[in-house]
């Protein structure tokens, strides 16, 4: 009997402690939680990517030659690339295509950043890629050329009185 | 032909005392599986676990996928434990094609490991403790686990399905000032998980329920070939890290928690015991761990075995230990590969420990199993 008394008192104890502690939940669309680097990059010189958020590419047109090697890496996984053709007006390159990625498929693994050798292709820190139809979802070499604009800021911060996102 | 119907079609002869019921697959408290339950008023006289309703064919899937391609899909069956059910993978590639990983490597990935196993246990206790009806048990879980998931993020750039392991080493390296954040999270994580104690584990109500519930006897558990938390709550002192030690578990200090009971209390204290171990295993790694260096062996971008090859290989995942045979043919894709996974080792045991057993100490047996459907269906 004192042991299931003590144990209730421990129990209830710990919970109003809880009633100084402060808010742990990150509030989501107000808040973004701050991340470590620019995105999912891969250095083909020592075979290592660098940490970063996994979300939408970003393709730079004055490095991809159209070699492919992101949709062969892709085609196991997601079948998410596709090469297609660059409009005229637009830079071109020696095959003149280009990774065309739709997002409806893609598995976000990073594979295709790895498999690139000339630092074309890399991931970033935009992952809202919500859209009302499925061809919204298929982004362009022209769209994927856009840096995508992240406030995020929130991290875990710890002090004596527990962890908040600040 | 004969009159006789095939065993499944045959009907049933029905007992007026007898009722059958139908727990899932679509109920929330069996996850998706279904367990066929026989009641005799409020006692459970048999029971029949019936898992596959969430089979992807993963094991044929890999056949067709090459050795590196094969990472995305292969982690699915967990997600919340993905880097426990690559490690097997990995390691049986890096034999296959005869790679020798750097040292730092093997730490990273003794890190995630711990990490990721912390990550499921805290997701499986959230649910344990709101089918018992403990709602401060499942917030409390489900927002510390955000501490490690952060880590986690930090280091692969994902939340889950980081995709991480890969055979020769890690995808990425540590970022930068990693040991200084790990090491405060960790300490705040173990200082959280401590709490839980208080409200869960030494609480009379929780014991109550389940003390000398689902009792599983030290000699069943050996003869079910039972793994894990279910062992070792059986009084086995069963554990690959220690008994099998792969990439550097045999430099670090491991002590996995043994308990003799085997009821479901135990079930439910092992895996929390086995967290506040794995912090310290995290801190060891950071401390002994090579502070630079490189972490992936450059690899063609499709490896081939060498020849008619063989390798079987496991480790100590959140729920028991995780085996991996893969057999290559000396082509690009595996010519065989295959999970043993314990959650299909484990499940074995539910029809013994629920017989007897009130309905109500269902969930509670039930997910004192660790149980997770997605993986022992592959």
């Amino acid at each position: 009997m004192t042991n299931t008394a003590t144990g209730i008192i421990r129990a209830l104890n710990s919970g109003i402690k809880h009633i100084a502690t402060k808010r742990f939940t990150l509030r989501y669309p107000e808040e973004k939680l701050k991340f470590v680097g620019d995105g999912y990059q891969y250095d083909p010189a020592t075979g290592v990517g660098i940490a970063g958020l996994k979300g939408r590419h970003m393709l730079f047109h004055d490095h991809c030659t159209g070699c492919q090697l992101c949709s062969i890496a892709c085609e196991g996984v997601a079948e998410a690339i596709a090469m297609v053709k660059v409009p005229e007006e637009q830079k071109q390159n020696k095959k003149s295509i280009m990774p065309q990625i739709d997002y409806g498929k893609c598995v976000f693994c990073g594979l295709c950043v790895d498999a690139c050798p000339f630092y074309a292709l890399y991931m970033t820190n935009d992952y809202e890629l919500s859209s009302f139809t499925k061809e919204g979802l298929i982004y362009t070499p022209a769209q994927l050329q856009v840096k995508p604009y992240v406030a995020q800021d929130s991290e875990i911060i710890i002090t004596k009185w527990g962890a908040t996102h600040g | 032909m004969t009159n006789e119907l095939p065993p499944g079609l045959a009907i049933q002869k029905v007992d007026e005392r007898i009722m059958t019921l139908n727990v899932g697959p679509q109920h929330p408290g069996s996850g998706h599986m279904r367990i066929i339950v026989q009641i005799d008023g409020d006692y459970i006289v048999a029971c029949d676990p019936d898992p596959g309703y969430v089979h992807r064919g993963e094991e044929k899937m890999a056949e067709y996928r090459n050795y590196i391609t094969n990472i995305p899909h292969l982690e699915r069956p967990v997600i919340h434990d993905s880097c426990n059910i690559l490690y097997p993978y990995v390691l049986g590639v890096e034999e296959l094609l005869g790679i020798e990983v750097p040292e730092r490597a093997k730490y990273v990935r003794v890190i995630c490991a711990e990490l990721n196993r912390c990550i499921y246990i805290m997701y499986w206790l959230a649910i344990y403790g709101i089918f018992l009806g403990h709602s401060t048990m499942f917030m409390w879980p489900a927002g510390d686990r955000e501490l490690l998931i952060d880590l986690m993020e930090k280091i692969s750039g994902a939340r889950v399905t980081h995709a991480h392991f890969v055979p020769g080493g890690v995808r990425n390296d540590l970022p930068p000032n990693f040991e200084e954040v790990c090491l405060r999270q960790i300490n705040y994580f173990e200082k959280r998980i401590k709490e839980y104690a208080a409200v869960f584990y030494d609480n009379p109500i929780l014991i109550s329920r389940t003390e000398n519930t689902g009792v599983l006897s030290r000699e069943d558990a050996i003869r079910l070939g039972t793994t894990g938390s279910v062992l070792r709550a059986s009084g086995v002192d069963y554990d690959l890290r220690i008994k099998e030690p792969y990439d550097v578990y045999e430099e670090l200090d491991v002590h996995s928690p043994v308990m003799k009971e085997g009821d479901s209390y135990a079930r439910s204290k092992i895996p929390w015991l086995d967290m506040l171990e794995s912090c310290n295993i995290i801190k060891q790694a950071l401390q002994k761990m090579p502070k630079s260096g490189s972490v992936r062996v450059k690899l063609k971008p499709n490896p081939k075995g060498k020849g008619f090859d063989s390798v079987y290989k496991r480790v100590e995942s959140g729920r028991g230990s995780l085996g991996c045979h893969i057999v290559s043919d000396g082509k690009v894709e595996p010519y065989r590969l295959k999970l043993s996974v314990p959650s299909f080792r484990n499940l074995i045991a539910l029809p013994y420990l629920l017989k007897g057993e009130k309905l109500g100490n269902m969930p509670s047996v039930y997910w004192s199993l660790n149980y997770w459907p997605v993986e022992a269906d592959r």
